[in-house]
């Protein structure tokens, strides 16, 4: 069982009167295994800061966020790598592959680290969202469609409790997005994980279970 | 975690300016050298000129003068040593004990008798017992006595058969010589003569000097001179270590003059560890350039795989499993330069013994465990200088 605590944050380089008009900023939340959040904010509003907050990429904000009632802040260098292998897993906006590997190597790396699942999942999943085709290519001469599926599948092949996901359809068309939504889904549940996933505006095939404007 | 790091060594970009790696290599290997060799020739130094002074019970004998100059000449109180001048010899922690040689203040002449046409003057002296290499039974004398014990050193024995043949003198045996008694003629100051018979009882190799029981020439200098009191031109130092460098210096200052093969050694010796410290003073400065410029390059690596090596850690990589890593891919390179080096060391070491000190007992042609243990260190130091440098640029890697 996993929580994660925010305690009013803000971004250092916001006005504290955000506070006042956000869902997010400024107040108390817990999420816990099995709750599917929904976080819409429009461009500016400080999405992918948020999310950066929560997988400590970024530390310039007031407020405290706590994983397992431990604050982030606490955590040393190696207390974060093996949160971030065995607890919170991501999907980034602008992706971040090894562009001089392959699809499949760079998903290799990532499995071997903590691995949930056999290699050959890897095919089976890449199967699913169409990139199967595509796993021998260097990641830097893929599509960025192929790139973001690929970092989908990547962030699959993880244990975790958390899964943080910022406009992680950006480059999908409406189909290979709902089959991505479909796969995530399925992983969720088998790991009854949480899902905080931001997004610009709502998505429909996405069941939330709480839902805020940030 | 059991985590294998191959796919992730393509991420690193080692091969870039590969001449700053190389030149690092060598560098290191050049320096090694310069220090195991120094501490090896250091070591055989040591050996080698440790032997040859004349020892016992763990102890150096030497003999020291004052030095006569054209000034001190013919001045006795400048050039014998006084009760002060033992006194301070006697306070220096590298001198064991001191004991003056007591030299006659009479005439002394000596002749073979019958048994051989021999005669001469000569001298006569003591020592304190303790100094003796060799203490025959019946090395003594009481007042009264006729027969005065000698020994003789061996130095002078040799001297006699090198020159007797020339004098129409016969060559004899130590064993002979021990055997003959001679006529030993003391003067007093009114030309009264006292005669005693004198018999070779040992030979020394440590004392150049003819000696006599100490309570013989007590006797006879009170008896026979008109001093009071008798000072000593030659003392006899009991030493830990004849080559010890704070004895050279200190009699150097004080312009005592030593048995000149006792300390020539140490002189050479004191010039040599110079120079073989140096030399290693340098190697070991070579390293130390080495691993820094070493390092420069790991910097190199590691701003040129940043990327990658944040990303690694974005995916949840621990840092100090990167650092251990990627520091330890760089030691069997450390091994093979050490071993190198330490193999020409040996190498050398080997040639020095055979062809230069003729395979002397003295010395080995291995190494010695002290240069294998450097190595060992300069091998667990240059890992350790990795590792650290390593660790404390994967933490100051920002998040990004």
């Amino acid at each position: 069982m996993g929580t994660l605590t925010i305690k009013n944050i803000l971004p250092t380089y916001f006005e504290d009167n955000r506070k006042q008009t956000s869902e997010i900023w400024g107040k108390d939340l817990n999420f816990t295994n099995g709750d599917l959040i929904k976080i819409v904010a429009p461009s500016g509003t400080g999405k992918t800061s948020l999310i950066h907050f929560l997988y400590q990429l970024r530390d310039d904000y007031g407020g405290n966020i706590l994983y397992n009632s431990k604050d982030l802040r606490q955590h040393n260098r190696e207390d974060i790598a093996q949160l971030r292998k065995d607890c919170v897993s991501i999907i980034l906006q602008d992706m971040r592959l090894f562009g001089e590997q392959t699809l499949l190597e760079n998903l290799e790396i990532k499995r071997q680290l903590n691995p949930y699942h056999p290699q050959e999942k890897i095919v089976e999943m890449a199967k699913r969202l169409g990139i199967d085709g595509r796993l021998n290519a260097l990641a830097k001469q893929c599509s960025y469609g192929e790139q973001q599926r690929s970092v989908i599948v990547r962030a699959l092949m993880q244990p975790f409790d958390f899964l943080l996901m910022d406009e992680p359809f950006s480059h999908l068309d409406e189909l290979n997005a709902q089959k991505a939504m479909e796969l995530i889904l399925e992983e969720v549940a088998q790991r009854n994980a949480c899902i905080v996933f931001a997004e610009l505006e709502r998505v429909d095939y996405y069941p939330a279970t709480k839902l805020f404007h940030l | 975690m059991s985590l294998s790091f191959k796919p992730i060594q393509p991420l690193l970009q080692t091969g870039t300016n590969a001449s700053s790696r190389w030149l690092s290599y060598i560098g290191l290997g050049i320096g090694v050298l310069l220090l195991l060799c120094s501490i090896q020739m250091f070591i055989n130094i040591q050996k080698l000129l440790r032997e040859g002074s004349i020892r016992k019970d763990g102890f150096d004998f030497v003999s020291i003068t004052k030095t006569i100059t054209n000034e001190t000449m013919g001045q006795p109180e400048k050039n014998l040593f006084n009760a002060v001048d033992i006194d301070e010899l006697k306070k220096q922690p590298f001198i064991d004990a001191v004991s003056p040689l007591v030299a006659n203040e009479f005439r002394v002449t000596l002749s073979a008798g019958s048994m051989l046409p021999f005669k001469t003057d000569m001298f006569l002296e003591s020592l304190d017992n303790e100094f003796l290499d060799t203490i025959p039974p019946g090395f003594s004398w009481q007042q009264g006595q006729t027969n005065i014990p000698i020994i003789l050193s061996s130095d002078f024995f040799e001297i006699y058969n090198v020159f007797a043949p020339g004098q129409g003198l016969p060559q004899v045996s130590k064993e002979t010589a021990i055997g003959i008694p001679v006529q030993i003629t003391c003067y007093g100051p009114n030309f009264q003569e006292y005669i005693f018979t004198g018999n070779i009882v040992a030979f020394s190799d440590r004392i150049h000097s003819v000696l006599v029981p100490k309570s013989f020439l007590h006797w006879a200098n009170s008896t026979l001179s008109n001093k009071q009191e008798v000072k000593a031109s030659r003392l006899f130092l009991k030493l830990k270590d004849v080559n010890d460098p704070k004895l050279i210096q200190f009699l150097d200052a004080k312009n005592y003059t030593v048995n000149s093969d006792k300390t020539l050694l140490g002189r050479n010796k004191i010039v040599l560890q110079g120079i073989f410290s140096g030399l290693g003073i340098f190697g070991l400065l070579v390293v130390v350039l080495a691993l820094m410029l070493f390092s420069f390059y790991l910097q190199l690596v590691i701003a040129r795989s940043r990327q990658s090596l944040e990303l690694l850690l974005t995916l949840g990589y621990s840092p100090g499993w990167l650092g251990k890593n990627v520091s330890m891919r760089f030691i069997p390179v450390y091994i093979v330069i050490v071993l190198s080096a330490l193999a020409f060391t040996q190498l050398m070491q080997w040639a020095f013994h055979k062809f230069i000190m003729f395979n002397r007992p003295e010395l080995s042609s291995f190494a010695h465990w002290l240069v294998l243990l450097v190595a060992l260190m300069l091998v667990i130091l240059s890992a350790f200088t990795n590792f650290k440098l390593v660790n404390r640029l994967l933490y100051k890697l920002g998040n990004s």
